[in-house]
């Protein structure tokens, strides 16, 4: 089994749903985005999705490419010091896990094998990159069966049937839903949503055999509560900088908390 | 060029979030049966001809060539196009499938404002919604193009994110359509992007290259010896080149931007001088101006329709493979060819299309007299007109933009 899957199926026994906060490295400086990962896993977060920032990323939305642009705006960002950085933080953090988040480019330029031996190294089991689908992904998948890293495939609302299922059933770590379409950021909510929601979920359950994560327009405690008993994870990341671009570390750990500590 | 599925060599493929699959399927589906539906061609000739005004002359310049004294320069003349430029040939491909997959609105990426015009303006025709991206800084100075798209019925928004030029525009674009996927098609403007949209504007352009095969033989009786075409995102080149490449006779030249100098910043050139990386960013795979840890970096071109960080899968296949010889031209060569032409054979280029000029006047006196080669003029230069008033000092100028705006004000306040 997974180790990241095991991870969950362990602390799910304790918690109806896991937190899995998103942080953008390097924002708005490398040690104050360190710093805010550090307070978010004191306050009990159950992974951090570090997202090394990219120039161009395309499947986010505004409050996060600002994040990524003022990041990359005024110090070089090595992949390197970044696995480095958020390896020691896991390393502070045992009972936590940290997944990493990015586009393609930047890792394809540090190498693809080099970046899952290092994540290995690091402790580092999952990793996200929105811009490389499964088809594309030979090389990574068999670096990463090699290694022990588990490739987070994403499935959204208009994937195919039998796509989704596809995926699903190749789920290892945990599978990364996209609770409905657009970039990050966006809340639309309603009770109409929720229902297919829902179903969206039933459906993935029905093939997935890894974990289930659920992320995109999570903003309220309610959204959370919504999932208990369909997902195992619960994905946080425009929500939670917006509050943090507002009032600092304090706004966003009072968020954190109204979500998972309430 | 019929890809590999979806590869030109390394170059291509199709890197894009999940959410976009079904809506890619659909195109790749889609094209594929309408390249092959007779009715579908024969309604994209029709409209080719009887409303952009195809088939594009072939222009010989005798003028020009007594004054190189070497090759006989044709000019391919896609400025006579609707709209001004070879973007005009995509757009209708494309707002065809559009209609046939039944969606109601267009995106659509633009740096100089053509494609942007050029979507407008068949959105308008065929009754679509129309949404054009722009760079905050392209929106700047190429203002004329985007009151006529705003006149035209479309939405023109603005892109402040990054350096604010067509990358960021394209970002964007690919953003929207990510939420609009289901009733929107991303009418993108060059051979770039993923799969299919290299080999379907490739496909449309082609006509470019077709007609040139045909008016060669009319008018001198063979193929042409060489090929110029300046490479933004590729489209216009891909347009003139491919229809050629089996003919292993014609030699083919991509000018790329070479701006103000060759530090990363200043320029766009891609594929020359080792100055572009492979790299994997908006969707497919191709060289990018990057630093070594993969960031795109900005670009800088006098003509806001080559300032692109990556470049068409199928140009740098083709130049990797040493089909095509890749060269650039520097911001002042450029305008120097521009003057030339107007000057020689009173046409206006387009800044863009004035580097495919600049790198053929650069061979000319040395080829041959024998030798016949022809340079797309992909657009024509009305919509430079402010850049170039600016790049060539003309004095009176600012004059008459200082009495244009004394004028519109006291119109307005008469108004008022």
């Amino acid at each position: 089994m997974s180790q990241l899957a095991q991870y969950i199926a362990e602390k799910r026994q304790q918690k109806p749903i896991l937190s899995m906060t998103h942080v953008v490295y390097g924002y708005p400086s490398v040690k104050e985005s360190l710093d805010w990962m550090a307070t978010l896993l004191e306050a009990g977060a159950d992974f951090i999705e570090v997202q090394f920032p990219f120039s161009d990323p395309v499947a986010d939305g505004p409050t996060i490419v600002a994040a990524c642009h003022g990041a990359l705006h005024d110090q070089t960002l090595t992949v390197e010091q970044c696995l480095k950085d958020i390896g020691q933080l896991g390393r502070d953090f045992p009972q936590a896990r940290i997944a990493l988040m990015s586009y393609l480019n930047p890792m394809y330029r540090y190498g693809l094998e080099k970046l899952v031996k290092r994540c290995a190294e690091e402790n580092i089991l999952g990793l996200i990159l929105p811009d490389l689908p499964y088809e594309q992904a030979g090389d990574l998948r068999e670096y990463c069966a090699a290694n022990g890293i588990d490739p987070v495939w994403l499935v959204t609302p208009v994937t195919p049937k039998d796509r989704l299922a596809f995926l699903a059933s190749e789920a290892s770590g945990f599978l990364y839903c996209v609770a409905r379409s657009g970039v990050t950021g966006n809340s639309n909510h309603n009770g109409g949503e929720q229902q297919s929601l829902d179903e969206y979920l039933a459906e993935i359950n029905e093939h997935s055999n890894a974990p289930i994560g659920v992320g995109f327009g999570i903003r309220e405690k309610a959204h959370v509560d919504a999932l208990k008993g369909k997902a195992d994870v619960a994905i946080i990341g425009s929500a939670l900088l917006d509050a943090y671009n507002k009032g600092g570390k304090e706004e966003g750990l009072k968020l954190f908390n109204s979500l998972f500590n309430a | 060029m019929q890809s590999n599925n979806g590869y030109y060599g390394e170059f291509g493929g199709s890197y894009i979030p999940e959410i976009l699959y079904s809506s890619q399927q659909q195109i790749l589906h889609a094209f594929e049966e309408a390249k092959n539906d007779p009715a579908f061609i024969a309604e994209l000739k029709d409209t080719w001809q009887n409303y952009s005004g195809r088939p594009t002359p072939l222009t010989f310049c005798k003028n020009l060539t007594d004054h190189f004294g070497g090759a006989q320069i044709y000019l391919k003349r896609e400025d006579l196009n609707q709209s001004g430029a070879h973007k005009m040939n995509n757009v209708i491909g494309q707002a065809l499938l559009v209609k046939r997959m039944g969606k109601k609105r267009v995106i659509a990426e633009t740096g100089a404002g053509q494609h942007g015009v050029a979507t407008a303006l068949i959105a308008a025709r065929l009754g679509l919604e129309c949404t054009i991206y722009m760079g905050a800084k392209d929106v700047k100075r190429q203002y004329p193009n985007v009151f006529w798209m705003k006149q035209l019925g479309a939405t023109v928004v603005p892109v402040a994110e990054g350096a604010q030029t067509l990358r960021d525009a394209l970002d964007e674009a690919l953003r929207d359509w990510s939420s609009s996927h289901e009733d929107s098609h991303y009418l993108i403007g060059t051979t770039c992007g993923c799969a299919p949209f290299p080999e379907m504007v490739a496909f449309f352009q082609s006509v470019i290259g077709e007609e040139v095969k045909e008016q060669s033989m009319a008018q001198f009786g063979q193929y042409p010896d060489r090929l110029y075409a300046c490479v933004g995102g590729g489209s216009n080149a891909c347009g003139l080149f491919l229809p050629f490449l089996e003919e292993k006779q014609v030699e083919m030249v991509g000018v790329e931007a070479g701006g103000k100098g060759l530090e990363l910043g200043q320029h766009s050139i891609r594929l020359s001088n080792g100055l572009g990386q492979k790299g994997i960013a908006q969707g497919f795979a191709t060289m990018f101006l990057q630093d070594e840890n993969g960031q795109l970096q900005e670009t800088h071109s006098i003509a806001a329709g080559l300032d692109y960080v990556g470049v068409s899968p199928i140009i740098a296949h083709l130049a990797q493979e040493g089909r095509i010889q890749m060269t650039y031209a520097m911001d002042d060569e450029v305008v120097e060819a521009c003057s030339l032409l107007l000057k020689k054979e009173g046409i206006i280029p387009a800044l863009e299309s004035s580097h495919a000029l600049a790198g053929a006047f650069k061979d000319a006196p040395n080829l041959p007299k024998e030798s016949r080669i022809v340079i797309n003029l992909s657009g024509r230069g009305d919509k430079d007109i402010f850049n170039v008033a600016k790049a060539m000092n003309d004095a009176t100028f600012p004059e008459f933009l200082e009495d244009y705006m004394a004028d519109y004000n006291s119109d307005n306040e008469g108004e008022a």
